[in-house]
């Protein structure tokens, strides 16, 4: 048990050893001409100012759902494969391989329903804002910007 | 282990046929998906296998508890309605569903051989639920109790993760069998001391989501923020699914180790007996009183489950029975009747707005009181024959004193159900005929005449529990 | 195969209840609820036909299978459904049949939702009689219990300004001593183990195969050898089984030999006031009785009847059938005691009849003296202490439904009860005044009539006691002079005098017809049974002999 434990130490070290390279690396290949607008925080392009607690739009939270359930589907996927591919499982049973294929294709197909359940329902439209459309009659007329523009 | 499959399945149909079924149909055909999968429960009568990689194990108790559970959702979908005639805010199908997933968990709890199983179990339970009280989205009360028994539900299932961690810390396994094969196999000084702090951790996680005191705080509030057909829900299926966990876990489990939980879990006990019932003597509003009301009867479960008798498992299976007609005919008539009553006076859950229901509804007025009355365990109601053998096992633990305070308690009942029996019945009010759906009317008619059935005749269900 | 008279004694009422609530012959619903009391008083003369009083047992037995459960390794409980009738009950039911057709007789004051109030008053009336006629304990429980619901609607709907509370507080003071019965019964269930249904289980005897009294003997050695496993013991709730004290699983709680105690008191002993104190409330006794002149003040005059006619009853019919043979040791222990309770619920009622100014609550009051007669009867442990408590019940539901339908009489006319209110009714009223005279003289006491039998016998009772000391007979001899004095003093200031009336535009009529063919029976019914006292002691005679043995 200790023994598989040491796989992972091995990753960790791995892990930090190759960031910390590819970084120092950089560091020393890379142009440096900071500004303020690259120095500041990255925030999908939103502006990094006022408080942490703002109200997101909800319409995050779905993408955010979406995302989570196909990332454990993913996770879920991996290890199996692991598991379908084993030469010694799939000889100590003749059904293993359809058996073990079926199991995945059912999960698989559960979530393929939800997703089909969710498009169906409209959740994965992205919910536009309705912009009310002003009704303000400017006396300069329209056609007198597209000379300026 | 085909009810856990089918049920599962059913929900996920239920999905998709709302996309085209009228919220009537969809009443009916959930009906017909509980009925189906409560005969595939009954054909593994008196076959005993476990399934899942040994994880979960189908027998007669198990058998038994599966069918109240499944009765009692039988119950909330008839008493359903369609969940009313707002097509914008409510959304039956996937209410329908998330009622059929939960029954799932709740199948899985009653059956659990692996403690896993009933961490899983819980959670399908827990999660559907906390949705489905949140689901009156307009209601701020709702949206309150929704996040109240999420957060609190939450701390629970940590305390019972903790739990569940530390038994398996003590015994190296999460299967009951293998539990009790290393307890058995290991002397009792050489048991870490942590495994008893393990067992009390995972009771409290448990304890919880039956609302024993000093974990009911959140009962009151989630029970009457959310939509009364869910808390019809909540108060039958989560309970009867707790109890049957918790039976699994302290009696069957570590039942041996009874001297080192049965401390805590009486001290609960009484405290539950006394708090839920003098609390709900307090209430003006009728489901708040039935809030503390399950409170209380879970009180009276935890007396057999500290007696530890052979009887109990069956005595627990009569009195969530019992309970769990008598709750839902009461609540489905407060639902009713509150939702003549919206508009008309301010408060239409308290025991006022039921004033003078008698006069144009006698069949309501009746159900009603016969629910009560089964509550307060009056005889020749279900609920006398629950109390009755709690009792009976009391005495035959020789646990004289809890009596005496449980004894006192259900004259403290009497008050407090007898008010809806007053409203009712004595005082006068104006309510008009109510128009009920004809599922409504059965299902009513017929957890009444089951009441007063097992109420002449315990023997009936006695003899298979 | 015999008609089951007792089964049909419960079951036409209920029948009837069943038609009544079905709402269909609305109209008719007094003449249902007449018609069904009229076949069963039919069923009770049949039954008075065919009655043995040479016996003591039990007669007219049904008995059924009815509840059966598993206790796993400790056994199984059976509970049967077992009738019978025997000397004590016999009197009672008679009682309970006229009295509950002369409450529907009555009725007529009841205007509306009339169907269900004689639904329910057919369903008090099926429990009563199941109360009387049960010989399994948990039966008599069930229905015991079950009583107090008609009561509490009848009560609580017909009532009167008050009757919420009165209502409530006549269902949580009964409920709360029928809790306490139901500890005493669940202890005695559990401790108890009846032999001849062990000796089924174990296949000893073969169902309907005679089980002598050696045969118990055998078992219950056996038993407590340790001969027979413990999940072939079969506890049930037969009264026969708890008399018998060697029953008793000598590692029980109710064991004499039982290490339990609490507060100096021994299981045993706080099972005897469990159920003293149950059935007490129901008397009532005095600390517990406060429900008694609240129910009766709201209850309409056909439910006082029944209230105080039968319902009082049950009581003393559960300590003389349940307590007193379940308990005898205990019950001798205490018996100076009990007395104590008996002579100052007389003292007790009667001073407080002495300040009423409400009738109906001075014959409330009136009741509570009275039954304090028949505990004293039963403290004394005399043959005619226990003939004397027996004959003052069936006396006491005579006369008391009788002044309740007097008080209802005068209330129905002027809906106003205050003494104060009335004077010089006597040349009003001259009929009326003649009953109530005769009532009156009759409840206080006077040689003739049944009322003297009651008190004389249990006053002697408790006079030739050895177990209770003389001085609570005189002070019941003294109650009987206080109640002389508040009747007295209330027929003078009512029907004597100066004619007043407090209200001039009061219409006093005098007595209809209907009204006085009850009246008439009841007082006439008091006057036989004053003047031909044999007719109830024949039937208590042995069962009273039968009990003397059996507890000396």
């Amino acid at each position: 048990m200790i023994e598989s434990f040491g796989y992972v130490l091995a990753f960790l070290v791995a892990g930090t050893g190759f960031m910390a390279l590819v970084l120092t690396l950089a560091r020393f290949i890379r142009p440096n001409r900071p500004n303020d607008e690259k120095l500041s925080t990255y925030e999908s392009g939103e502006a990094p100012v006022g408080n942490a607690n703002v109200r997101f739009n909800p319409r995050f939270y779905l993408y955010a759902l979406l995302f989570v359930l196909f990332e454990i589907e993913l996770i879920l996927l991996f290890p199996w494969a692991v598991v379908f591919g084993d030469k010694q499982l799939a000889a100590a049973s003749e059904n293993w391989k359809h058996f073990a294929l079926f199991e995945m294709l059912i999960f698989i197909g559960i979530l393929g329903l939800g997703l089909a359940y969710a498009w169906v329902k409209g959740y994965l439209e992205w919910e536009k804002p309705n912009i009310q459309a002003e009704d303000f009659k400017s006396p300069v007329p329209p056609k007198a910007y597209e000379k300026f523009n | 282990m085909t009810p856990v499959i089918a049920l599962s399945l059913f929900g996920i149909i239920n999905l998709f046929l709302g996309f085209t079924f009228k919220r009537q149909s969809l009443q009916v055909v959930t009906l017909l998906f509980i009925i189906c999968s409560m005969a595939l429960t009954a054909m593994d009568w008196n076959h005993e296998y476990l399934w899942f990689g040994d994880m979960m194990k189908t027998n007669n108790l198990s058998i038994n508890f599966s069918l109240i559970i499944q009765l009692a959702g039988l119950l909330v979908v008839a008493f359903s309605n369609g969940f009313g005639k707002d097509e914008v805010y409510t959304q039956p199908a996937e209410y329908y569903a998330i009622l059929l997933f939960s029954l799932v968990g709740a199948l899985l709890m009653v059956s659990f051989q692996n403690l896993i199983m009933l961490f899983v179990g819980l959670e399908i339970l827990s999660v559907a639920m906390y949705v489905l009280t949140g689901s009156d989205k307009r209601n701020l009360r709702s949206n309150e109790a929704a996040l109240k028994y999420f957060l609190m539900g939450s701390f629970a299932t940590g305390f019972l993760l903790f739990g569940i961690a530390l038994v398996y810390g003590s015994t190296r396994s999460l299967y009951i069998s293998g539990i009790l094969y290393n307890l058995s196999h290991t002397a009792p000084e050489s048991l870490p001391s942590f495994l008893y702090a393990g067992i009390i951790l995972m009771g409290i996680g448990l304890l919880f989501k039956i609302s024993a005191a000093p974990f009911h705080f959140w009962t009151p509030d989630v029970y009457e923020g959310a939509p009364t057909i869910f808390t019809m829900f909540m108060s039958t299926v989560v309970k009867t699914a707790g109890f049957a966990a918790i039976y699994h876990i302290l009696d069957v489990t570590f039942g041996g180790f009874q001297k080192n939980w049965i401390i805590t879990v009486y001290f609960i006990t009484i405290i539950t007996l006394i708090l839920g019932n003098i609390s709900a003597a307090y209430q003006q509003s009728a489901k708040r009183m039935l809030a503390f009301s399950s409170i209380s009867h879970a009180g009276y479960m935890l007396l057999t489950v500290c007696a530890n008798q052979p009887s109990t498992s069956s005595n627990i299976l009569y009195y969530s029975l019992a309970y769990t007609l008598a709750t839902a005919v009461s609540f489905a008539v407060l639902m009713v009747v509150a939702e003549y009553q919206t508009g008309r006076t301010e408060k239409p859950e308290n025991f006022d707005a039921l004033n003078g229901l008698a006069k144009n509804n006698p069949s309501l007025a009746f159900a009603f009181t016969v629910a009560l009355l089964s509550l307060a365990g009056i005889p020749l109601t279900a609920g006398f024959w629950g109390k009755f053998f709690v009792f009976t096992d009391m005495f035959n633990k020789n646990l004289t004193y809890p009596i005496i305070i449980a004894v006192l308690m259900s004259a403290v009942g009497i008050y407090y159900y007898f008010k809806g029996i007053i409203s009712v019945y004595f005082n006068s009010g104006e309510i008009e005929k109510i128009e009920t759906s004809f599922l409504f009317k059965i299902a009513l008619w017929s957890a009444c005449i089951g009441t007063l059935v097992l109420g002449i005749y315990p023997t009936l269900l006695k003899s298979i529990f | 195969m015999t008609l089951p008279i007792l089964s049909l004694i419960i079951c036409i009422p209920l029948l009837a209840a069943l038609v009544l609530a079905s709402g269909k012959l609305k109209g008719y619903a007094q003449q249902i609820s007449l018609g069904a009391s009229l076949i069963q008083i039919g069923l009770l003369i049949k039954l008075a036909l065919g009655y043995q009083t040479s016996t003591a047992t039990f007669q007219w037995v049904e008995q059924h299978d009815w509840i059966h459960f598993s206790l796993g390794s400790l056994g199984q409980f059976v509970a049967k459904y077992h009738l019978g009738i025997d000397g004590l009950s016999f009197g009672l039911i008679i009682l309970t049949g006229i009295i509950s057709s002369i409450a529907i007789w009555n009725s007529d004051s009841i205007k509306e939702k009339t169907s269900s109030y004689f639904a329910l008053i057919m369903l008090l009336n099926a429990s009563l009689m199941g109360c009387f006629l049960a010989k399994d304990f948990l039966l008599f429980y069930l229905f015991f219990e079950f009583m107090l619901l008609p009561m509490y609607f009848l009560i609580g709907i017909w009532g009167g300004p008050r009757k919420e509370y009165a209502s409530i507080k006549f269902f949580i003071y009964t409920l709360a001593g029928s809790l306490f019965i139901l500890l005493a019964l669940l202890a005695l269930g559990t401790s108890y183990i009846d032999p001849y249904e062990t000796a089924l289980a174990i296949d000893f005897i073969q169902p309907g195969q005679a089980f002598s009294a050696e045969n118990a003997q055998m078992i219950q050695t056996a038993i407590a050898n340790g001969e027979i496993a413990s999940d072939k013991w079969v506890h049930s709730f037969d009264a026969a089984v708890f008399a018998d004290l060697k029953n008793c699983y000598y590692k029980s709680i109710l064991h004499p030999d039982s290490a339990w105690v609490l507060g100096n008191l021994s299981a045993r002993e706080w099972a005897f006031w469990l159920l003293f104190i149950g059935f007490g409330i129901k008397l009532p006794i005095v600390p517990f009785h406060t429900w008694l002149p609240d129910a009766h003040v709201e209850a309409p005059t056909p439910v006082s009847v029944l209230l105080a006619g039968v319902l009082l009853k049950i009581g003393a019919y559960g300590w003389l059938r349940f307590t007193l043979p379940f308990f005898p040791k205990e019950a001798l222990e205490f018996s100076n005691i009990l007395s104590g309770i008996g002579a100052i619920s007389i003292i007790y009622g009667a001073f407080n009849a002495l300040a009423m100014t409400d009738l109906k609550k001075l014959v409330a009051y009136s009741s509570i003296s009275h039954m304090g007669f028949v505990l004293l009867g039963i403290a004394s442990f005399t043959a005619e202490g226990w003939q004397g408590a027996i004959f003052q019940l069936i006396s006491h539901g005579v006369l008391s439904s009788l002044l309740f339908l007097l008080v209802g009489v005068i209330y129905d006319r002027t809906h106003d009860r205050s003494i104060q209110n009335y004077s010089g009714l006597a040349q009003i009223m001259p009929a009326y005044t003649f009953i109530t005279g005769l009532a009156f003289f009759a409840s206080l006491g006077l040689p003739g009539f049944s009322g003297f039998i009651g008190e004389f016998f249990s006053l002697m009772g408790s006079f030739n006691s050895q177990h209770s000391s003389a001085i609570w007979a005189i002070l019941g001899g003294l109650g009987i002079i206080l109640g002389a004095g508040y009747f007295l003093w209330t027929f003078q200031k009512m029907f004597l005098g100066k004619q007043y009336l407090k209200n001039s535009e009061w219409l006093l009529s005098d007595l209809t017809r209907k009204e006085k063919l009850s009246l008439y029976f009841l007082g006439i019914s008091s006057l036989l049974l004053g003047i031909f006292p044999s007719i109830i002691f024949n039937l208590t005679d042995n069962w009273v002999s039968h009990l003397i043995n059996q507890l000396f």
